[in-house]
């Protein structure tokens, strides 16, 4: 097991060196500048400027520059966006907003999901089972940005009983949840028809194993069969859902921040990728590639935990 | 065990006296006797038309298969069927309501706009409207004033009355219905492509990696290993930083981890039944590699990514429009769904009929492509049904 991990550990992390290098040296080699080369600027600012960021010297020389830099976890400044503020601080003010959002919309998936999805299994083929079959589908299918601007027009701007946009706020207050709930909502459905249509499938197919009639031969009730084996044996597949909605700040949310305004990491990004902030964006990318790889590993080693049966790594012993 | 009934050959009950013909009146039929049994009047089914049956006899399925044609027949015909090109801009017709032919007559997309006007401005808007709300009183920076909420017909008031926007137009007087089907177009056109691309890719190198085993196969293995692992959304962000947004960088940026499920599974077939005794049995009779492969193991993946390639299409519809949504989507002037919706959402508030066309026609494709996915699942391995 824990040789293992520390395999998966080297891997990901010459995995992350790759695409730090990849993403280096493409983000250095795109057309255009990050000094403005128009005939404006006076060339001994731009040459104080391409001094103070290496800019003069060769790429090589410049990446190791770079990597001198992540290695003491400095991960430089912004000069366009936000002029002059490490990076570090900028992505860690705007994480907080679009790790709140992905958290409550976790905390709505979670039960409403596992509901929906047990009691589906449990009345398989029933009425309820089709009607709530029909709409799993329907709710997969309709993207959450088209629900998104949907609820807006609807709920927000014809019944008004939602604020349009994220209240600006700078704590989390009760003006500024309530401005959340649109979002919260929108970010949660898609979520909720997978993890019911998921649960339902695997549940289903438990429920017709012999294990279930032993354990309702041996006297327990019908909820304590459900509890104690079936669910416990329908949550291998769920293992890496839960994680990645309670770790998730990648996935759709991106599309949800830009329709509310959400101040995110959504338009952080998208600010410095249009903006040619080479370092900022190098400091997005690299954060949503430690966030993608560690959840990579979490999943795998998930399974493990959560059914020991699956064994890691094909050791024997483990 | 449930009571059957017991059927004869032409499909009518058995009768009570022939279920119960007394054991003494059986007798032995000896081998030089001539059998007089009925001979079997069946006719053979292939795993193709049985496929087929299962198909056709899931009602939601063959629904789902009929929107999807309309939708491709949409897709080819609708950017000419308005007779305006969905590129020509009319900057004196921006913004139209939907105006349909017959349904305008039941009160709804007849080109008509809700509108607050002022009072004074009632008598010359008076010609062009169609209902009256009343008035209201309103409190502005230019002090107070009695407004009317008044339903006009946009097609009279621009002097048009004879025109029909069947989806509107847009903010530069472009028409939505070509658009739209344009955009369609777009979409699948790029969500054809890149199932072309992942289908070839994952087919060849699942089927090596499959076929020939060992160290090709765990060289392989450990690179997809490493590819699956990088996050695809600084991924596709880069490559589209890279090569500028177009169908190109998309088709590449959705393609370069998509092949690996097709491969998977490829793969996985190819384990199964490269070891079987008719694919043995081939071989001895002098069949090549690529007739063993592409012949003999092949068709046992095929529904499984004929199923794959049907689902993966509404996935890429709606990767792409994320992506439009963050302006990260195809070229400007050339329409995707995406593109549509993303231009809708800027003028929701006022239009939302932009919005809710291409919203309708996204949706449909998607849940058509699902249900047809699922469908063509269950057809193909009915094992799987849930």
């Amino acid at each position: 097991m824990v040789k293992y991990v520390i395999q998966r550990l080297i891997a990901a992390f010459f995995t992350f060196l790759a695409i730090i290098v990849v993403v280096f040296f493409v983000l250095h080699l795109m057309p255009g500048n990050i000094i403005d080369h128009s005939n404006k600027l006076d060339p001994a600012i731009r040459t104080l400027i391409e001094d103070k960021y290496h800019l003069n010297e060769p790429m090589i020389v410049q990446f190791g520059y770079a990597m001198r830099d992540y290695l003491r976890f400095d991960l430089g400044y912004s000069v366009k966006v936000n002029p002059g503020q490490p990076v570090f601080n900028i992505i860690a003010s705007r994480l907080a907003v679009t790790v709140q959002l992905n958290y409550f919309s976790a905390l709505v998936i979670l039960p409403i999901g596992l509901l929906l999805g047990i009691t589906m299994a449990i009345k398989k083929d029933s009425l309820y089972d089709n009607v709530a079959s029909s709409l799993v589908i329907l709710t997969i299918s309709v993207p959450s940005f088209v629900l998104a601007a949907l609820m807006q027009y609807l709920l927000g701007f014809k019944l008004g009983w939602f604020p349009l946009l994220l209240a600006p706020e700078e704590h989390l207050n009760w003006t500024k949840f309530y401005s959340m709930i649109m979002p919260i909502l929108a970010l949660s459905f898609g979520g909720i028809a997978s993890i019911a249509r998921t649960l339902r499938a695997e549940l289903a197919e438990v429920l017709t194993m012999d294990f279930m009639q032993l354990a309702k031969a041996k006297g327990l009730s019908y909820g304590q069969t459900i509890t104690r084996h079936a669910l416990r044996n329908s949550c291998v597949p769920l293992a890496s859902t839960f994680l990645y909605l309670f770790l998730g700040v990648l996935g759709s949310s991106l599309v949800i921040e830009q329709i509310f305004g959400v101040p995110g990491m959504s338009k952080i990004m998208l600010a410095a990728i249009n903006g040619k902030d080479h370092w900022l964006t190098m400091g997005c990318i690299i954060f949503y590639t430690l966030i993608g790889l560690l959840m990579a590993i979490l999943a795998d080693l998930s399974y493990g935990i959560v059914d020991p049966r699956i064994r890691m790594g094909g050791g024997k012993d483990a | 065990m449930r009571e059957k009934n017991i059927m004869m050959e032409n499909g009518q009950p058995l009768s009570e006296e022939l279920l119960k013909i007394p054991a003494e009146q059986f007798e032995m039929i000896e081998r030089a006797e001539e059998i007089v049994d009925a001979d079997f009047r069946t006719e053979s089914v292939s795993y193709g038309k049985d496929v087929l049956r299962r198909f056709l006899h899931d009602k939601v399925t063959v629904v789902a298969a009929v929107i999807v044609s309309l939708i491709v027949l949409m897709g080819i015909a609708g950017p000419y069927m308005s007779g305006r090109s969905y590129l020509a801009q009319d900057r004196t017709r921006t913004n139209m309501p939907p105006r349909i032919p017959v349904i305008e007559k039941l009160g709804i997309l007849d080109g008509t706009q809700v509108m607050t006007i002022r009072k004074s401005s009632l008598e010359e808007y008076q010609p062009y409207i169609k209902k009256n709300y009343g008035e209201f009183e309103s409190q502005s920076a230019f002090g107070k004033g009695v407004m009317y909420k008044v339903k006009v017909d946009m097609y009279s008031l621009n002097g048009i009355p004879d025109q029909y926007y069947w989806f509107g137009s847009d903010s530069l007087g472009r028409d939505i219905f070509s658009r739209l089907w344009q955009g369609t177009r777009v979409s699948l056109i790029l969500a054809v492509a890149v199932v072309v691309v992942n289908l070839t890719v994952g087919l060849i190198v699942g089927a090596i990696c499959g076929y020939y085993g060992g160290w090709i196969d765990l060289i392989i293995q450990r690179l997809m290993d490493i590819i699956w692992n990088i996050p695809s959304l600084p991924l596709t962000i880069l490559l589209i930083m890279l090569f500028g947004s177009g169908i190109l960088p998309l088709v590449l940026a959705f393609c370069l981890t998509g092949w690996m499920g097709n491969a998977n599974s490829v793969r996985m077939q190819f384990y199964r039944y490269k070891g079987r005794e008719y694919v043995l049995a081939s071989r001895t009779m002098g069949a090549s590699d690529l007739r063993l492969m592409f012949r003999h193991i092949l068709p046992n993946a095929v529904g499984t990514l004929i199923t794959g390639c049907a689902l993966s299409v509404p996935s890429v519809v709606f990767q792409e429009a994320g992506l439009a949504y963050l302006g990260l989507g195809v070229q400007a002037p050339n329409p995707s769904i995406g593109i549509l919706l993303s231009d809708g959402q800027k003028v929701l508030l006022d239009y939302p009929s932009q919005l809710v066309f291409p919203g309708i026609v996204i949706v449909l494709l998607m849940l058509a492509f699902n249900l047809l996915g699922n469908g063509l699942r269950d057809a193909f391995n009915p094992s799987l049904r849930q």
